[in-house]
């Protein structure tokens, strides 16, 4: 039963515009009868609709569920309308609409102060849209059909449908998710997805400690081409340059000299073999990689000084 | 890799941020324990999840994100390094009694699954479940990454 329909028949049969059979209409199925209110309200309707792309609601306002949503305002004059209103705080328990952003929040608080003088505490009187008009400083809030309006339970709506944003967010990043359906299944879906990465964590470190200590040294000697044949999935002419680094000497005391001159990169031991290599292919990632290789391998083996140089491409 | 949210940014960097520090991690590992091995494989096992977590999280923006802060909170503490960032978890705990107290009204569904993730997701005590629900979505991100990361790993190094 749509209660703030029932109240805004009371309120156009006091103006005499809507004959007393609409309320047999309320039976029947709630859009149904919205419908048929609106049909009847003639001129009314159509100052509902222009109120309905009022840019003030902007992108945030949501038809897809198929509700009609309505304004609802505060009516000023205490006279015509103190009769519902007090019906309406009688049935403070079952309210039939509410939703609002977080942003009208502010007016909500505001409707409060000028409602407490009328009895009711967070009610809102569901009126015509033409004593908006007359009114210009009402407070909006728009409403949806069948849900409370208790600020509490707004801020609840708001704080659920934020939450249902950011899981439809983690729908996209966990896979096979859109075949459940409902709040449940989706987050135990996604509880199996975290405890399966982690599980496969767990596993591949245990594969990496069985290949690990029989393969010592072989982290620290990996080159440039490994690096990018392991990691990255572009491979192709890069690998036959990079190469040469294998043969680099490792063990030679000095310094690591980066260099640019001409648009191409120098590096070079401080001792006699240095490599160049073009500068378009270098990758900044596996110099960088490189670089803090050498460093920690000189550092661990020779006692000598390390000065390297900071290289910059032009 | 961007991401397509636009309300969440759930973006991370690439995989070479995550193999560089993984890798880093490691070698600081052999350098600890250099030559001799543990007789316990489970020792060797656990540093070595540890270091990959660690990685982790310094590789996915080190104190940009609450659950990269946890992270690198419990294992400084396993270290007994001094905590940096105890005054934040003051805040943190504050927070919690607040909106503890009124959680029994909110949907109950959503919310017996959202103490199911704070166990799960590093840092999650202390935050709300929109809040969670952010950080869940950018450490499912980071994780999935750092799983390819050692795949290719264990693949390249795995004798063939």
């Amino acid at each position: 039963m749509d209660l703030s329909v029932l109240d805004r028949l009371k309120w156009l049969q006091q103006q005499q515009m809507v004959s007393p059979e609409f309320l047999q209409i309320l039976g029947s199925d709630g859009r149904e009868e919205l419908k048929r209110v609106e049909s009847y309200l003639g001129n009314n309707n159509d100052e509902l609709q222009s109120f309905r792309h009022f840019p003030e609601f902007g992108p945030d306002y949501d038809t897809t569920d198929g509700c009609i949503s309505r304004t609802s305002s505060f009516q000023m004059e205490p006279v015509k309308n103190s009769g519902h209103n007090r019906a309406i705080s009688l049935q403070n328990k079952r309210k039939p609409e509410g939703k609002t952003e977080k942003r009208e929040k502010k007016k909500i608080k505001a409707e409060d102060e000028t409602e407490s003088s009328m009895k009711g505490k967070t009610n809102m009187s569901n009126t015509e849209t033409s004593s908006e008009i007359q009114k210009p400083d009402y407070i909006h809030v728009r409403a949806r059909r069948g849900e409370a309006t208790d600020r509490h339970s707004l801020a609840e709506r708001a704080r659920r449908e934020k939450i249902s944003k950011k899981m439809k967010c983690l729908q996209d990043i966990v896979p096979g998710c859109n075949k459940v359906t409902g709040k449940a299944g989706m987050l135990d879906e996604i509880i199996n997805y975290v405890q399966s990465l982690q599980q496969q964590v767990e596993f591949l470190s245990m594969k990496l400690s069985v290949i690990n200590p029989e393969l010592e040294c072989h982290i620290d000697d990996l080159s440039a081409k490994q690096f990018q044949a392991y990691f990255t999935a572009e491979a192709d002419s890069k690998q036959s340059i990079m190469a040469d680094f294998r043969s680099f000497p490792l063990h030679q005391q000095g310094s690591i000299d980066y260099s640019v001159m001409n648009g191409t990169v120098i590096i070079s031991l401080c001792s006699n073999k240095s490599f160049i290599i073009p500068k378009f292919l270098l990758l900044v990632r596996e110099v960088t990689y490189f670089f803090f290789l050498f460093c920690r391998k000189i550092r661990h083996h020779q006692a000598g000084k390390l000065t390297h140089n900071v290289f910059t491409t032009a | 890799m961007a991401s397509a949210d636009k309300l969440i940014n759930t973006d991370v960097p690439e995989k070479d941020v995550f193999a560089f520090h993984f890798l880093q991690s490691l070698s600081n590992l052999r350098k600890q324990n250099p030559f001799d091995t543990p007789d316990q494989k489970n020792y060797r096992v656990r540093k070595i999840k540890k270091a990959a977590y660690v990685s982790m999280a310094r590789a996915a923006g080190g104190s940009s994100r609450l659950w990269s802060r946890a992270l690198l909170r419990r294992a400084d503490k396993d270290d007994n390094k001094i905590v940096r960032f105890s005054r934040r978890k003051r805040k943190v705990t504050w927070k919690i009694s607040s909106k503890r107290r009124r959680s029994n009204q909110r949907a109950p569904v959503v919310e017996e699954a959202a103490e199911r993730l704070r166990n799960l997701v590093p840092g999650g005590g202390g935050m709300e479940t929109s809040k969670l629900m952010e950080e869940t979505a950018h450490y499912i991100k980071c994780l999935s990454m750092q799983v390819k990361v050692m795949q290719c790993l264990v693949d390249g190094l795995s004798p063939k």
